[in-house]
Order: C-alpha cells, then structure tokens, then sequence
C-alpha cells in the first residue's frame, strides 16, 4: 500500500485497525459460543448421566468407582467442590466428607492401640460396623477417596503400602526402609522376633534392635516375653489388630 | 469372643503382648488402662472383693494364648487401683487386695436407694440379712463382703441415716435405716 500522507492517511489507517479489531473480536466471540455450548452439551449429559444414575452411584460401589474412573478421564474431579453441581446433584461430596469424618474418629480413637497405623481393611470394616445404619456400602476405594480429600487439611493422613497390604498412617511419624521390612516381616503372624529379623532380611542384630526401639518409643509395637520360648516377640497391632474378627488374625493360630 | 463363665472377656485378653508390661509410657498407660477396666468388671460380675496375688486368679492367665502376668505385672495393675480409690491393700505385703468396684461411699448411696426402694425406713435388719437375706436377692449387695458394708454403713451413721447397734453375738449387728 502507497503511504498517504496528510490527515486524510491517518483516518484511513485508523480505520482499517477497528476493522481488523472488530472481525478478530467476533471471530473470538463465535469461538467462545461454540466453546461454551460444546461444554453446556457436556454438562447437561454427565448431569442426565449423573441423574438417572444416581442411585446406582450412591448404592453400587463398583460402579460410583467406575463413575469416578470416568470423571477422572475427561478431567472432572466430582469431589473439588461441595458447591458444584455435583455436590448439589448427588450429595456425593457429602458422602465423602462424612467418610472423612468417621475415618478421622476411628483413627483417632484406635490410636493408642496401634501407634497411629492402621490397616486399610481394618480401617473399612470398623467403618462399616459404624455406618450400619447408612445401608450403603463402603469399600476401601471409598476409603482411599476420603483420604485423599483429607489430605488437604494437612494433619498428616497418608496411604502407604507395606507389602500387600495398605496401612493408613494418622500421626506425622516418618517409617524409613527397614521400619516398613519390619511391618512387612510382621504381616505373617503379627509379630517377629530379633532373630527372625536377622535370618529373613540379613540384618544384624544391632540393626534389628534399633529399628525396633524405634517402633516401640512411636507406639507401633508391643513387646511380649511370655513365650515359653523365652524369646522376646514384637507385636504390631497395626497389622494384626485385637480388633479383628476371631480366626482372622495370625495370632490365633499359635 | 472368648468367656470366662459368663463373663465376656474382651479384644486385648487374647492379644499375647497385653500379659507384658510395656516398656513406653503412652503403651504402659493404655495397658494399665484396660486392665484397671477389666479387673473392676470382672470383680463386680463375679462378685469378687479380694484378690490375693500368691493364688491363680483366672483373670491373670490366658490358656488360649498361653500367656500370663507376672507376678510384677499384677502388683503394677492393683497398685494403679488402690491410687484411684478403687482397690486397697489389705496386708502391708501387699499381697491381698481389696477391690471396691463400687467405692464405700457408693455403696452407702445403694444402700440408701435400696432401702427408700424398699420402705426399709425405719425397719431393722442385721447384717448377715443385708448379707445373704431374700431382701436383696437379685441387687448388688447380695454377698457383698462383710467389712465393706459395715464401712458403707458406718458412712450412713455419720451422716445420721443409719444407726448400728450390737447383737447378743459379735457377728450379729443390726442396723436401723431412718428416712
């Protein structure tokens, strides 16, 4: 384009911009519509979805974790916030709040048996026993779920996985390496004894001990000389709790 | 759950490390916790009032899981009861143990509820009726230790409810109830 020199130059490029500016506007506008009924769309059915199934949601336990499954794919989280929809539509959040609660009591209260670890299963039938009365069932995805939700209050819940098994920590005690090999040795019987320590993981006995002084001062474990062994045993209630249903527990095989 | 007669025992009775003291404090004070419970439940459904540490006690041994409490262990546990009040030693040994699951000054509380129940105001009975008499069949004070009573009765003639008078016998006290 030749330059113009003179007012008349100015005005006429002046104008061009608004043009460019209000064709670009509407170009963002029509995309920000289709956006927005793209995302209506998606609302509307995950909510007719949400409702003709909510039922099955708040009942079924297999399928609320497929539910969450789904959410979590096309990056919906149904339990952000207790305002959303989803808290509205399904009490959903409800739900997981209220387990939150209960599992923070239970924790709490079984702290001076067990240290502050608990196992996962333990953790969700004394949930159960508890929520008689609620009918619905509770599974340990739910529990996981829960946790996780309390984590943002910051004291200190955690999942952690020794051997096969889940522990649910509720004090701030950090378990290092050989403190979880301890955990995972105890999981056959409930207890291990120094020498048992020394011949499945190789350790000396120096070692052994000092792990397990450690276990003692945090409450985790509980010594037993009664044996006629004569053999001092280390009992670890987190893995093999006094709460546990008769025949269940490793002990009672002795 | 396991049982003793018909008293149900409970969780930790089966769980070995219970039958040792423990070390830690925070674990030592549950321990002594639940055993304090126990021994009190246990005496009160069984209607036992001395425990003597040099005999068995079904309490201190679990043949399930093979496991008993020392000789230490025992004493720690009714030493923990005698500083609540709710146990005393007899001897100065301390091998005998009074064990007052309900403390004299309840006791003469019960006694007093017993008698307005039973319009004894203003009646007699000796102590061996308290004791073994058909009027408290069924109630807490059926059997109940001769020596505790009196003290739960001595308590009530302090405060003007009761007054105790001798029998021909030293063993044949009565006491008369008034309102």
């Amino acid at each position: 384009m030749r330059r113009r020199p003179g007012i008349a130059g100015l005005k006429s490029a002046a104008a061009a911009r608004d043009q460019y500016r209000l064709v670009g506007e509407n170009v963002a506008r029509i995309r920000a519509d289709v956006m927005k009924e793209q995302l209506e769309t998606f609302r509307t059915q995950l909510e007719d979805f949400a409702r003709k199934h909510k039922n099955d949601i708040r009942k079924n336990p297999t399928f609320r974790s497929q539910f969450h499954e789904m959410c979590a794919k096309v990056g919906v989280d149904p339990l952000a916030s207790n305002k959303g929809f989803w808290a509205e539509l399904l009490g959903i959040g409800d739900f997981y709040y209220e387990l939150g609660v209960q599992i923070v009591d239970i924790c709490l209260s079984t702290r001076s048996h067990n240290g502050g670890l608990i196992n996962l299963q333990e953790l969700c039938s004394l949930l159960c026993q508890r929520r008689k009365v609620a009918r619905e069932a509770v599974t340990e995805d739910d529990c996981l779920r829960a946790i996780s939700k309390l984590k943002v209050l910051g004291s200190g819940f955690e999942v952690i996985s020794v051997g096969k098994k889940k522990l649910v920590r509720s004090v701030p005690t950090e378990l290092n390496k050989d403190h979880n090999e301890i955990l995972e040795v105890a999981q056959a019987q409930g207890y291990v004894t120094i020498e048992e320590l020394e011949k499945r993981l190789s350790w000396s006995s120096g070692r052994a001990i000092d792990a397990l002084e450690t276990l003692l001062k945090e409450g985790l474990a509980m010594i037993d000389d009664g044996h006629r062994d004569g053999k001092r045993r280390y009992w670890f209630p987190c893995v093999a709790s006094i709460f546990s249903a008769p025949g269940s527990d490793g002990f009672r095989s002795l | 759950m396991q049982r003793l007669g018909d008293f149900k025992l409970p969780h930790f009775f089966n769980y070995p490390p219970y039958f040792t003291l423990q070390p830690v404090r925070e674990t030592r004070e549950k321990q002594v916790q639940l055993w304090k419970e126990l021994i009190l439940d246990y005496c009160r459904s069984q209607k036992i009032f001395v425990i003597s540490l040099e005999e068995d006690f079904p309490l201190f041994s679990n043949p399930v899981v093979e496991r008993s409490l020392s000789h230490e262990a025992r004493q720690v546990f009714l030493a923990a009861l005698v500083n609540e009040g709710r146990a005393e030693w007899i001897d100065k040994s301390h091998k005998k143990c009074l064990i007052l699951w309900l403390r004299i000054q309840d006791w003469a509380d019960y006694i007093l509820n017993f008698v307005k129940e039973n319009g004894f105001e203003d009646s007699v009975m000796t102590v061996e009726d308290i004791r073994f008499g058909i009027e408290t069949r069924g109630t807490e004070l059926a059997g109940i230790d001769r020596g505790v009573l009196l003290r739960a009765l001595k308590l009530l003639e302090q405060k003007g409810k009761a007054a105790i008078f001798k029998g021909t016998s030293a063993d044949d006290e009565g006491v008369k109830f008034s309102a």
